[in-house]
This record gives structure tokens, sequence and C-alpha cells, in this order.
């Protein structure tokens, strides 16, 4: 079964983050993925992502977004996670911006693991107790962990 | 006494699969319009919805075909005119047939009745 903590590398893992806009929230968090070494092409998969993000939003109920795409702009998958200070547009249903969103990144090779783990993390803020604490975390050493134990 | 259960993929052998199935023995059936969680999943919700050109060429609706079946003899008729009818149940797509056994029912065909 693939675990999200498996392609999160922890230089990917940031809290307590400002941003006016969900374009301004990916850009830094694709600045993550690109700042780990993960990324052939930083401004190819922003593009992707931010096309991908126009298609439909992906912000989720309850403050929670997982912007996503698959691109060529990387060779294997890679997460980034991060908690924002203060709300994000996402186009969530409940018209809540995101404090806690997760960027997903694949290549157009891996749709198999990348729906997987697309599902996983929408299962995780699904998960009030796993929302809550994500988005509380006092430090991305105790946001880590907590995913960590909810892959489990 | 089982309940067969055939998830049929390819909508366009309705007919013919219902003509297998009075032909095997099989005395009456309930016919439901269902959907495969590819499609549901990359049109109804949004996080999902670049998914759509990934399930390009699998069917989105399917037919779901119950049936309580008395003689297991008919499971085993059904299942190879069905498979002339399909070009065989192996063949990724087409659709998905299974027994489950039933402990108990009522309001079913007599078997004297049964064609």
């Amino acid at each position: 079964m693939a675990l999200v903590s498996d392609y999160l590398d922890p230089g990917c893992v940031a809290s307590g983050l400002d941003a006016s806009s969900s374009t301004e929230a990916i850009t830094t968090l694709v600045g993550l993925l690109a700042g780990a070494g993960k990324l052939k092409d930083e401004r190819k998969l922003l593009g992707d992502v931010l096309a991908r993000e126009r298609l439909t939003p992906t912000g989720l109920e309850e403050g929670c977004a997982v912007p996503h795409a698959q691109s060529d702009a990387l060779e294997s998958t890679a997460i980034a996670v991060a908690t924002f200070k203060n709300p994000v547009d996402f186009g969530a249903p409940d018209g809540r911006g995101a404090t806690l969103v997760f960027l997903l990144a694949g290549p157009k090779n891996c749709a198999g693991l990348h729906l997987k783990l697309l599902s996983k993390l929408a299962r995780f803020m699904h998960d009030p107790a796993f929302r809550d604490a994500a988005k509380a975390a006092r430090d991305t050493d105790a946001l880590t962990s907590l995913i960590r134990e909810r892959d489990e | 006494m089982k309940l067969l259960v055939f998830v049929l993929n390819k909508e366009e052998y309705m007919e013919d699969v219902l003509e297998a199935y009075v032909e095997a023995g099989v005395a009456g059936a309930t016919i439901l319009d269902s959907e495969g969680m590819g499609r549901f999943l990359a049109y109804e919700v949004p996080i999902f919805a670049d998914f759509k050109e990934f399930m390009k060429g699998n069917k989105p609706y399917n037919k779901t075909i119950l049936s309580v079946i008395r003689n297991e003899a008919v499971v085993e008729k059904l299942k190879r005119l069905v498979d002339e009818v399909v070009g065989g149940l192996d063949n990724p797509g087409t659709g998905i047939m299974f027994t489950i056994p039933v402990d108990w029912s009522t309001g079913l065909v007599r078997e004297e009745e049964e064609v």
C-alpha cells in the first residue's frame, strides 16, 4: 500500500506560512519540492499544477486542499505539505479557505500511484482528528510525525 | 440456492445476455442501472476531475443483473452462454459474474412455475 511518508521529504514540510492566494500557496509548495531537489523543471510543474487547478479547484471542505498534477517536470512522485496562518481560497465547496494544503506531483506515467496517493490524502483530510491536529501542529517535526502516524 | 450477480459493462449485449439467461433456465432477474467507480470519481468528485482522460475507453455505465438460482447447473450453463455472447468474460472490461450463497428468501417464483 502506498504510504504518503514514502513520498514526503522532511524538507518539503512547512508550517505557519503566509499566502494571499492559491497561486501563491502553490508556488510556495512547488518551491519546497524544488528546494529538495525533486524537480527537473520548477516552472513547468508550477504551470501544470495551476492548469490543473483551473480545471476544477482542489479545495476540500473544512479548510483543506490538495492541489496536484501529473507532469513531465519530475521523474518520480513527490509530496509537499504546509499549514498556512490564514485561510487561502482554493474554491472549496463549503467556501472555507484552506490552512492545510498538500501538493502531490507525479510523472505522467504513474497514474495508478497518483490516484492511490490522492485518495489517501483526501481520506486523511476527511478525518477530523488528523485534520485538526495537523492544522494545530506547532512545527514541521510535529506535522511530519502526525502524517507518519496516520500512514500506519 | 445462490444469488447470481452479473455486472455487464458492454450494455450493447444486454438483449443477447437476457436471452442467454432465459435459455439457461433463469426464471427471473432484476436489472439495475449502475456506474463504474472511475466515472463517479472523475465526474462527481472535483479533486479527481483530471482523471477523465485516464478512464477513457472504460465503460462509464453498466447494468447489474441480480437473480436467485436454485439449480447450480444453471450457473455453469449460463456462464457458457454468456461467454459466447460477450466474447469471453475473461477479457478485461467485459463484465464480472459471481455468486453468493442465499440462506433465506421469500417472494420468489415457485419452482414448479419456473420456465
